[in-house]
C-alpha cells in the first residue's frame, strides 16, 4: 500500500478545497440557524461531479478509484465548512449512487446515474424504520409481488431519511420474504418522488448538520413496475451490506478534512491567543491536547485511506471499514471536542463556527451504524 | 466436492461453533434457519469462499438456498469452479 499522493490526486484535492472554500461558505451560519438546505449549492457539486465521484465517466461520473474518491471527499470536509451539505453529498453518493452504479442494470445506470452524477437527481437511502435502527433488517416495510407478476406494492415507512424531504429518487429496501429474511428476503426497488402514495411526511429538526434535510417516507399501496428492482429479487441485503462498506470507509473521509481544519484553527487559536503573559500554546495542557487532535487525524486518516482501498479488493474490508468508521467519527467528536475547550468562551459562541462543528461531529458515532455496532462488527470478524 | 464440503465444515466449526461436537455438524445441517449463519456470518462466509477459491458469490446469491447446509454452500462453490 503506497498512499503517498500522485500529481492528479493534489491536482484533484486542491480543486476541490479551492471550489469548497470559494463556493460552498457563505451564509452558512444562517442556513444552519434556519435549517435551510441549499439547492443552487448541491448543483454547484453537481458541476463538480461531486455527487458521481467513482462513477465512470460513460454514466457521467468522475470515474474516480475508491481510494481518490476518499481523498476527495476528504478535501470536501476540508474547504466546505457545511457539515451538513458534505453529510447530505456523502449519503447520496456512498448510500445511492454506490448501489445503483455496482448492481443496476445498464438501463437503470442509463437512466438515473448521470442526473445523480450532475447534482440534478438527490436521491435517499431508505432503510431505517421506526422500529428498526441498528437491527436494520428488522424491518416492517413490505413489497409484494402483483398478481400479473409484472410489479410490487410497497407499504411501510421509513424514518431517519437523510434527504428524504428534498429527494427525487428513494433507494427503497423492502421485505419480499419475511421467512427469508436477510437470507434472500429483502430486495431494493428504485422509487422516484411523484409515484402515487409515496410521500415524505414529517421533517425532523436536528441538534447537528441542520443544513442536512432528515425526515420520514411514506409508502402506501406503492405500485412500482418490476424494472424498478435493483438488481435481482432478493439481493437486497447484500446490496445494502456493500454500500455500508462504501459509506463507512469514505463519509469519514469528509471527517479527515473537518479534523484538519479543526486542528489548524486550534494551532491559530493557541499561536495568538495570549493569558499570563504568554500564548496560551505555551501551556503543556493546551500543547497536548492539540498534539492528541494531530496524533488522531494521522491515525484516522491511515485507517481511512486503507478501507478505501479495500473496496475495490476484497468483501473482507468489513472489519476496515468498521474499523475506520469507528475511530473517524470517535475522533472527529473528540477533535470538536477540543477546539471548542480551547477556543474557550469563544468556543461556545456561534460566532467562531467551532460549536458548530462539534453539534455536527456529534452525529457521527451515530448514523451509518452506531459505534458499538462497529465493534460489534469487527469483534466478529476477530471470531468473537 | 467431498474436499470443499469438508474445507467450508471446517471453517465453520473454527469460526461460529467453537467447541462444539464436530459429529453434531452434518452436509445436511441448516445453517441459517439453525441459526449458526446470521447475517455477519453469512458475509464471513462469502468472504472466506471468495478468498478461498478465488470465486466471486453475487450479491443475488447469497440466500438461504445457497447458504442453508454445508452441501449447497460446497455445490455453490463447485458450479462457480466448473464455469471458470
Amino acid at each position: 500500500m503506497d498512499f503517498s499522493y500522485s500529481d492528479e490526486q493534489k491536482l484533484l484535492r486542491d480543486e476541490i478545497v479551492r471550489f469548497a472554500q470559494q463556493e460552498l461558505n457563505e451564509g452558512i451560519a444562517q442556513r444552519d440557524r434556519e435549517q435551510i438546505f441549499a439547492p443552487e449549492l448541491w448543483l454547484k457539486c453537481g458541476e463538480m461531479k461531486l455527487p458521481g465521484l467513482p462513477v465512470p465517466e460513460e454514466y457521467g461520473g468522475g470515474g474516480l478509484d475508491a481510494l481518490s474518491t476518499a481523498i476527495a471527499l476528504e478535501a470536501f470536509g476540508y474547504g466546505c465548512h457545511d457539515g451538513g451539505l458534505a453529510f447530505s453529498l456523502a449519503a447520496h453518493l456512498l448510500a445511492c449512487v454506490i448501489p445503483i452504479w455496482k448492481f443496476g442494470s445498464e438501463e437503470q445506470k442509463h437512466k438515473y446515474l448521470p442526473g445523480l452524477c450532475n447534482g440534478k437527481i438527490i436521491a435517499v437511502n431508505a432503510m431505517s424504520e421506526p422500529d428498526s435502527g441498528s437491527d436494520a433488517f428488522a424491518m416492517r416495510t413490505r413489497a409484494v409481488a402483483t398478481p400479473d407478476g409484472l410489479g410490487f406494492r410497497i407499504n411501510g415507512t421509513k424514518t431517519f431519511s437523510s434527504n428524504g424531504p428534498v429527494a427525487d429518487l428513494a433507494v427503497t429496501f423492502a421485505l419480499t420474504d419475511p421467512e427469508k429474511g436477510y437470507h434472500g428476503g429483502v430486495t431494493t426497488f428504485l422509487v422516484e418522488k411523484g409515484t402515487p402514495g409515496f410521500r415524505s411526511s414529517k421533517k425532523w429538526d436536528k441538534m447537528g448538520l441542520r443544513t442536512s434535510p432528515i425526515g420520514e417516507l411514506v409508502y402506501e399501496d406503492v405500485y412500482v413496475p418490476a424494472s424498478q428492482v435493483l438488481g435481482k429479487v432478493g439481493a437486497g441485503s447484500t446490496q445494502f451490506t456493500h454500500s455500508m462498506d462504501w459509506e463507512r470507509a469514505c463519509l469519514v473521509a469528509c471527517h479527515v478534512g473537518t479534523m484538519e481544519r479543526l486542528l489548524e484553527k486550534a494551532i491559530r487559536q493557541a499561536r495568538t491567543r495570549k493569558q499570563f503573559g504568554q500564548t496560551i500554546g505555551k501551556f503543556q495542557a493546551v500543547a497536548h491536547r492539540i498534539a492528541d487532535m494531530k496524533i488522531s487525524l494521522e491515525a484516522a486518516r491511515l485507517l481511512i485511506y486503507k478501507a478505501a482501498w479495500g473496496l475495490e479488493r476484497s468483501r473482507m474490508v468489513a472489519i476496515d471499514a468498521a474499523i475506520a468508521k469507528v475511530f473517524g467519527s470517535e475522533a472527529l467528536v473528540q477533535t470538536a471536542l477540543n477546539t471548542v475547550q480551547i477556543f474557550g468562551g469563544y468556543g461556545f459562541m456561534t460566532e467562531y463556527e467551532v460549536e458548530r462543528a462539534l453539534r455536527d461531529a456529534i452525529g457521527s458515532t451515530i448514523y451509518s451504524g452506531t459505534s458499538e455496532m462497529q465493534r460489534n462488527i469487527i469483534a466478529r470478524w476477530l471470531g468473537l | 466436492m467431498n474436499e470443499i464440503k469438508k474445507i467450508v465444515k471446517d471453517y465453520i466449526l473454527e469460526e461460529f461453533l467453537p467447541g462444539e461436537d464436530p459429529a453434531g455438524l452434518a452436509d445436511e445441517t441448516p445453517l441459517v434457519s439453525g441459526g449458526i449463519l446470521d447475517s455477519m456470518a453469512t458475509i464471513k462466509m462469502a468472504a472466506f469462499l471468495e478468498k478461498k477459491y478465488g470465486v466471486q458469490i453475487e450479491a443475488h446469491e447469497m440466500n438461504t438456498k445457497n447458504f442453508n447446509t454445508i452441501a449447497s454452500l460446497a455445490s455453490l462453490v463447485q458450479a462457480k469452479l466448473g464455469g471458470k
